[in-house]
């Protein structure tokens, strides 16, 4: 017979300074762990939602960032010819694109960061879904102009629309806001790749970005351009090119969140045990007459144990209540490859929350075996006897 | 102090709790001088700075490299003591994995730059003597086991050259994660596009009021040219860096203040629940003749004892376990792992202070209680 459940809740409330404190221990170790992960968890969704299924970057054999390959305007010549990929009208889907940095500052700050500046070609929006102007309007091909991430525009100084910016010897004015729905290029600015070639003083281009027809072309052709021997390139998925820039950031970034918060958890355990310990010893005499009315241990210890996990639900709630309200709030890092800078939002998404819950009940359980295990014990006697 | 021994024996009383407490306690204190330790050495850059250094790279961004035709140029800027060519190489021994910094210099001047850097003389003249000549860090041989007089191949993805160098000296000091090789082998060897250029230019200066100026007059040298030059002394340099953590800081500090929330959460239900259980005894405390402040300087005290012990354990373990492991030698850009003297003093601090906050509220309460009402009580 199982005890009802009513009798743990007001046990609780009975004992509101002992629940509360508990509770609030747990759900700022559950809340530590949320922020982490959702932070991982955002640079993850970034990078995931970034590659589309059937484009192909094309980079320098050997290169592992855009940053450092380099491909030939004969490369392109023979690239775009190539069977396979996707035509609008009878223009290939091809992109040929270069990249470079520049410094700013970031709003309210001296110290600053690297932006990318992608130059690309005129099929570049089409290769990539999402991209949408938000304020002004997209730059002139030919002209010195560019549009920048609205992300990027709100954190650094001098980057709104009528803004100048050098690369070189040359002035960029900023024409234009855009987004694109939390991808990584979200954190760039663009313009058109033959004014940033000449601005910057290259031959060449940094990368080729193409579509496939369909998904077997899409093998074929990573299979034919790797395989090149006179070419020298290598092509890959975007996909997996965007998964493999920034594993390792977001893995360390799990690493961290994990160790921080099991060494947590394990101090919230300890207390949580206390509090158990101590509901447990209150509470002799009653469990003493429970037993006399006829509850069996099991039910005994059942009960210890749910008062526990409801404790430590309560921290879940308000932990996990505190933590939705950072879905709004999008951050920045540098990516060590390129020192350049990435934007992205905490992201907490169902499967993190359930984690969490599991987390919690977990701490839960943990710190109220012992103690409940310890009430379920108790000899009626003894029970009935203490004071 | 002569209410020591009362205090030793409550706590005594419940061993149990006084064990759940205080290895709570501790493991947060090990985990916050852990998380302050990372915050000081993101920031030892900038805080062991050489104020007679600058450091001088292209103007947009380090991913851009300089002419090294600018070496002589600089060197004729007045106060400048020296100028050498400090290029970041980015060389894979092996794997991917065993990722440490390599840069190329000039052999030469490398010691007159860095006298942070212990070796001896005759491992210099070596060094300097052999084209091919490398010297590396204690940390590196320590990880990987290097010996003098070993050929080592480092495989650049940036350059796709693979230098073999000999290592001719091991450094301690400084950045003991780094390995030095001569930018004039390098130099010979690498692709076109990147022959005669350098990522960054190290500048000694002669007298310390002179880098500002240094700083101004070579970036003015250079600055309607194709590659325009950004020059700062070495820790705002570093600063640079620090800052592309972005918001990494703010991140470490949150984390740290909900511990320090959780740890004053613990104790406080700890002293509550020990206050409460002794309401009785108080009374008899107060029947014999004890004072309110008596009383209550019992539960401080205990309180106290506990955040004692608590620090002790967690940050006694943290100061232990980081001297006698390193762990530098698996993070990037991490040169030590060590807690500053003032990290573990303020740890201390804090823990008096969670101890002090915990059971001000409980002893108050229970002190204040008519001996009447204490006897009363039953729980």
């Amino acid at each position: 017979m199982a005890l009802p459940l009513k009798y743990n809740i007001r046990n609780l409330v009975v004992r509101k300074g002992s629940t509360l404190a508990t509770a609030a221990s747990i759900g700022l170790t559950i809340g530590v762990f949320l922020m982490v992960m959702a932070l991982a968890r955002g640079i993850d969704l970034t990078l995931a939602t970034s590659g589309e299924p059937l484009n192909l970057i094309v980079l320098r054999n050997g290169s592992t960032a855009e940053m450092m390959s380099d491909v030939s305007r004969d490369n392109l010549n023979v690239v775009q010819f190539l069977d396979g990929i996707a035509r609008e009208g009878d223009q290939p889907l091809i992109s040929p694109e270069i990249i470079t940095l520049i410094y700013k500052p970031r709003k309210g700050q001296t110290q600053g960061g690297n932006i990318t500046i992608r130059g690309v070609g005129p099929m570049a929006m089409k290769l990539r879904s999402g991209f949408r102007v938000v304020e002004g309007r997209t730059f002139q091909t030919g002209l010195p102009e560019a549009v920048v991430s609205r992300r990027i525009s709100e954190r650094f100084q001098g980057l709104g629309v009528g803004d100048q910016f050098r690369v070189q010897a040359t002035d960029f004015r900023v024409v234009g806001l855009f987004e694109a729905s939390g991808k990584a290029f979200e954190s760039e600015i663009w313009a058109d790749v033959n004014t940033l070639r000449n601005a910057s003083k290259r031959v060449s281009f940094t990368s080729l970005l193409l579509r496939a027809q369909n998904s077997s072309q899409l093998a074929a052709l990573e299979k034919r351009i790797s395989d090149d021997e006179r070419l020298k390139l290598k092509a890959l998925s975007e996909r997996r090119f965007y998964e493999e820039q920034q594993g390792t950031t977001s893995m360390m970034l799990k690493g961290f969140g994990t160790f921080i918060a099991l060494i947590m958890g394990v101090g919230s355990c300890f207390a949580g045990m206390n509090t158990m310990y101590a509901a447990v010893a209150n509470r002799t005499r009653e469990i003493g007459t429970l037993r006399v009315l006829g509850y069996k241990r099991g039910s005994i210890m059942v009960a210890f144990v749910l008062e526990s996990i409801a404790i430590a639900l309560v921290g879940v709630v308000v932990a996990v209540l505190l933590a939705l309200p950072l879905n709004f709030v999008s951050t920045g890092t540098s990516n060590f490859m390129t020192f350049s800078e990435i934007a992205f939002n905490f992201r907490v998404t169902r499967e993190l929350i359930i984690a969490a819950i599991i987390f919690g009940v977990g701490i839960g359980l943990f710190g109220a075996l012992l103690p409940s295990l310890r009430a379920s014990r108790t000899k009626i006697v003894d029970a009935l006897r203490a004071t | 102090m002569k209410y020591a021994k009362l205090v030793i024996r409550n706590i005594l009383r419940n061993k149990r709790r006084t064990l759940l407490t205080v290895s709570s306690l501790a493991v947060s204190l090990f985990l916050i001088v852990t998380l302050v330790t990372v915050l000081t050495e993101f920031t030892r850059g900038s805080d062991e700075a050489n104020p007679l250094r600058l450091i001088s790279r292209h103007g947009v961004s380090l991913a851009f490299h300089l002419p090294i035709a600018y070496r002589e140029r600089i060197a004729t800027v007045p106060g400048v003591q020296h100028v050498l060519p400090y290029h970041w190489f980015g060389g894979i021994y092996k794997e991917q994995k065993n990722f440490f910094a390599n840069f190329t210099v000039d052999a030469r001047l490398l010691q007159a730059h860095s006298p942070e850097m212990k070796m001896s003389d005759a491992q210099w003249q070596a060094f300097i003597a052999d084209r091919q000549g490398a010297i590396v860090g204690k940390k590196l041989v320590d990880r990987f086991g290097f010996q003098i007089g070993q050929r080592i191949t480092l495989k650049s993805p940036i350059y796709r050259i693979s230098p073999e160098v000999i290592i001719r000296g091991i450094y301690t000091g400084g950045e003991e994660k780094t390995l030095f090789f001569h930018h004039e082998y390098f130099n010979e060897m690498t692709p076109a596009w990147s022959k005669d250029k350098v990522s960054t230019f190290g500048i000694m200066a002669k007298k310390p009021e002179d880098v500002p100026r240094i700083a101004r007059e070579v970036d003015a040298m250079f600055l309607n040219t194709d590659a325009p030059t950004k020059t700062e002394n070495e820790r705002e340099f570093a600063m640079s860096f620090e800052a592309m953590m972005g918001s990494v800081k703010t991140f470490l500090y949150g984390i740290i203040t909900a511990i320090v929330f959780s740890i004053l959460l613990v104790t406080a239900n700890t002293m509550a629940m020990n206050v409460r259980e002794r309401t009785n005894e108080v009374g008899t405390l107060k029947a014999l003749g004890f004072q309110r402040g008596a009383i209550a300087g019992m539960f401080v005290g205990e309180s106290l004892a506990l955040a004692v012990i608590g620090a002790l354990v967690g940050i006694g373990g943290a100061e232990l376990l980081y001297r006698s492991i390193d762990l530098s030698m698996y993070i990037p850009n991490f040169n030590s792992f060590t807690p500053q003297n003032w990290t573990l003093v303020a740890a201390f601090l804090l823990a008096l202070i969670v101890g002090l906050v915990s059971v001000s509220f409980s002893a108050l309460r229970v002190s204040s209680l008519t001996t009447a009402e204490a006897l009363r009580r039953i729980e």
